[in-house]
C-alpha cells in the first residue's frame, strides 16, 4: 500500500477499535456505578461512553465505506487489505469492506436495540438487570462491532499494527464477552452455566488468536489480563470520583469487588501456556484437546477466583464435576471452531470469496 | 453560508442538549404508592411500594421505615420466593437515605413471597414478616418473543460466521502453517 492509503487506514481502523474501547470503558463503569452508587438516568458519564462508543464505532464504519464506495465509482479497485474483501450492498449502489460492513450493521443495531431498550423499560421500569432480553441485544450488536473490527484488524494482517489490532480487539471482545456469560447463569442448577459460558467465549477468541498466528492465543492471554487489570483499578475509582462529583453517596455495605473484571479469568494467560504444546501439534485433533483441557481449567480456576475474591469457601471438587465435564465438552467445541475462525481470519484480505 | 448552517446545527444540538440534560439527568424521587405495615418485635416497620400491585419482572422501589429512624438499628432482610430464598442486610435506599429500602428492584417470578425482617436496636433483637406479598404474572409480551427479538443480531453473527467458514473451506481444507 502507498504510504497515504496505509494512513488513512490505519486512521479509520484505529478509531473503530476506540470506539469499542469507550464502549468497554462504558459498561465496566455502568456496572460498577449500579452496584455500588445505584441511582440512574439516560445522562449518566458512564452511559454516555456507551452511547459515544458505539456512535464512533459507527461513524468509522460508515466513512469507510462511503471512501471505499467513493473510490470503485471513480474507478479504482478496491484493495481488500482495507477493511477486507469487498462487498455490494443494495446491489453495487455501496461497496462495503466486510469487516466495516460487520461493524456498522453492528452499530446500528445498537441503535435499534436502543429503542427496544427503551420500550422495556417503559413497561417494567428502569432495572439495573444487565441479562434483560433488550440489554442482551445492546450486547450482542456491540459483541458485532467488534467482530468487525476483528476482521478489520485482520484484512490488515501483513502489517504490524494489523495483527496487534487483531489481538487488542480480540482480547477486548474476550472481557467484553464475559458479561454476556451472565445471561447464562440461570440456566441450570447442576452445572455453574455462567462459568461454562464464560469458559466457552473466553476461549473462541483464545483459539482465534492461536488459529490466526502462531503464538496468537497467548497475545489474546496477555491482552484480557491487561483489560482486566486496567478496569479492576478504573471501574470502582471512576465511580467513586463520579458519585463523589455529583454529591451521592455510596451504598450500604457495598463489596468493594470491581463486578465486572472479577467476572473474567485471572489465570488465561497460565491455561494458554499450558495448553500450548497441544495446540502447537500438527494434528487435527490438536485444537480439540486443547479447547477440553482449557475449558476444564478455566472453570476450575474460575470457581477457585470467586472463592478469594468474594471471600466465600471454594466449592468442592465433586460438586465442581459436572461444570467441569461441561466445561470440557464446550471447550472442545470452541477450540475447534476457534482454531478455524483463525484460519478464516487470514483469508480476510483474500481474493473474492469463493461463490461470489 | 454552509458552514454557518452547520455552526447552527451543532450550536441548536448542543443548546437542546442543554436544556433537556437536567430533565433527563435529574434522579426520580421515590414516590410511594401503596404501604404495608409489620411489627418486627417492639419496631413497627411501614413498608412502601412505588407501584402496586407488584408484578414479576417489573422494578420497583421498595422502602422500608422503621419506627424512629434507621440510626443505631442494623437488620436483615430474608426474602422467600416461589423456588427461591436470600438474605441481605437492611440498607439506606440510595435515593431516600432515611430509610431501608431496595432500589429499582424486580421480583422474578410471580406467586407469593414472604419478607421477614430481623431487626437489632436499642430495643433489642426484633422479627416480623410481611406474608404473603403476592406477585402478579409478568407485564409485556412472552418472554420467548422478547428473546427471539433480542438474539437477532447472534442469529445475524452466527449466518456470517457460517457462510464465511462455507467460502473459505476449499481454501483451508489444505492445512496452511502459521506464521
Amino acid at each position: 500500500m502507498e504510504r497515504t492509503k496505509v494512513r488513512t487506514a490505519t486512521t479509520t481502523a484505529v478509531v473503530l477499535l476506540l470506539g469499542a474501547l469507550l464502549t468497554l470503558t462504558g459498561l465496566t463503569w455502568d456496572v460498577q456505578w449500579h452496584e455500588d452508587v445505584g441511582p440512574d438516568t439516560f445522562f449518566t458519564l458512564p452511559h454516555l461512553f456507551l452511547y459515544a462508543g458505539s456512535a464512533v464505532s459507527g461513524i468509522a464504519s460508515l466513512t469507510a465505506v462511503l471512501m471505499t464506495t467513493a473510490a470503485r465509482r471513480a474507478g479504482h479497485a478496491p484493495d481488500p487489505t482495507v477493511g477486507g474483501v469487498p462487498v455490494g450492498v443494495f446491489g453495487r449502489t455501496f461497496t462495503a469492506p466486510l469487516g466495516y460492513l460487520v461493524a456498522g450493521s453492528g452499530a446500528a443495531l445498537f441503535l435499534l436495540y436502543g429503542l427496544w431498550d427503551q420500550w422495556w423499560h417503559g413497561i417494567y421500569g428502569f432495572d439495573a438487570v444487565i441479562d434483560s432480553p433488550p440489554h442482551v441485544g445492546l450486547l450482542l450488536s456491540i459483541a458485532m462491532t467488534l467482530v468487525g473490527s476483528v476482521v478489520v484488524f485482520g484484512a490488515a494482517r501483513d502489517q504490524p499494527w494489523g495483527r496487534t489490532g487483531v489481538f487488542v480487539s480480540l482480547a477486548v471482545l474476550a472481557g467484553f464477552s464475559t458479561i454476556i456469560a451472565v445471561a447464562f447463569q440461570d440456566v441450570s442448577d447442576t452445572v455453574d452455566s455462567m462459568h461454562v459460558a464464560m469458559a466457552f467465549l473466553v476461549l473462541l477468541t483464545l483459539f482465534t488468536g492461536a488459529g490466526f498466528v502462531r503464538k496468537g492465543g497467548i497475545a489474546v492471554a496477555i491482552g484480557l489480563a491487561l483489560v482486566q487489570a486496567l478496569s479492576w483499578w478504573f471501574s470502582p475509582w471512576a465511580t467513586r470520583l463520579y458519585a463523589d462529583s455529583v454529591g451521592l453517596p455510596m451504598r450500604d455495605y457495598i463489596s468493594g469487588v470491581p463486578t465486572m473484571p472479577a467476572l473474567m479469568p485471572m489465570t488465561l494467560i497460565i491455561v494458554a501456556l499450558l495448553t500450548y504444546p497441544v495446540i502447537g501439534l500438527a494434528a487435527r485433533w490438536a485444537p480439540l484437546v486443547a479447547g477440553a483441557l482449557a475449558g476444564a481449567l478455566v472453570v476450575t480456576a474460575q470457581a477457585f477466583q470467586d472463592g478469594v475474591v468474594y471471600d466465600v469457601p471454594a466449592p468442592a471438587v465433586g460438586d465442581l464435576l459436572p461444570t467441569i465435564l461441561a466445561a470440557a465438552v464446550l471447550g472442545l467445541l470452541a477450540g475447534h471452531l476457534g482454531a478455524r475462525f483463525g484460519q478464516m481470519l487470514r483469508l480476510a484480505a483474500g481474493d473474492r470469496p469463493e461463490g461470489v | 453560508m454552509t458552514v454557518r448552517r452547520v455552526v447552527t446545527v451543532l450550536v441548536t444540538t448542543a443548546a437542546l442538549l442543554a436544556v433537556t440534560a437536567p430533565v433527563a439527568g435529574a434522579y426520580e424521587p421515590v414516590e410511594i404508592v401503596h404501604t404495608e405495615k409489620v411489627q418486627a418485635g417492639p419496631y413497627p416497620i411501614v413498608i412502601g411500594f412505588s407501584t402496586w400491585p407488584v408484578r414479576a419482572m417489573q422494578s420497583l422501589d421498595f422502602t422500608f421505615a422503621v419506627d424512629g429512624g434507621v440510626d443505631g438499628k442494623t437488620g436483615v432482610l430474608a426474602i422467600t420466593a416461589p423456588g427461591d430464598s436470600w438474605r441481605e442486610p437492611l440498607a439506606r435506599h440510595p435515593r431516600k437515605r432515611d430509610v431501608w429500602g431496595l432500589d429499582v428492584r424486580a421480583m422474578q417470578r410471580p406467586g407469593d413471597y414472604t419478607l421477614t425482617f430481623r431487626v437489632d436496636g436499642p430495643l433489642g433483637h426484633g422479627e416480623g414478616a410481611l406474608t404473603p406479598l403476592r406477585v402478579l404474572d409478568q407485564p409485556g409480551p412472552p418472554m420467548a418473543l422478547s428473546w427471539g427479538i433480542s438474539t437477532l443480531p447472534l442469529l445475524g453473527l452466527i449466518a456470517f460466521l457460517a457462510i464465511a467458514w462455507r467460502r473459505t473451506r476449499r481454501r483451508l481444507s489444505v492445512p496452511t502453517p502459521s506464521r
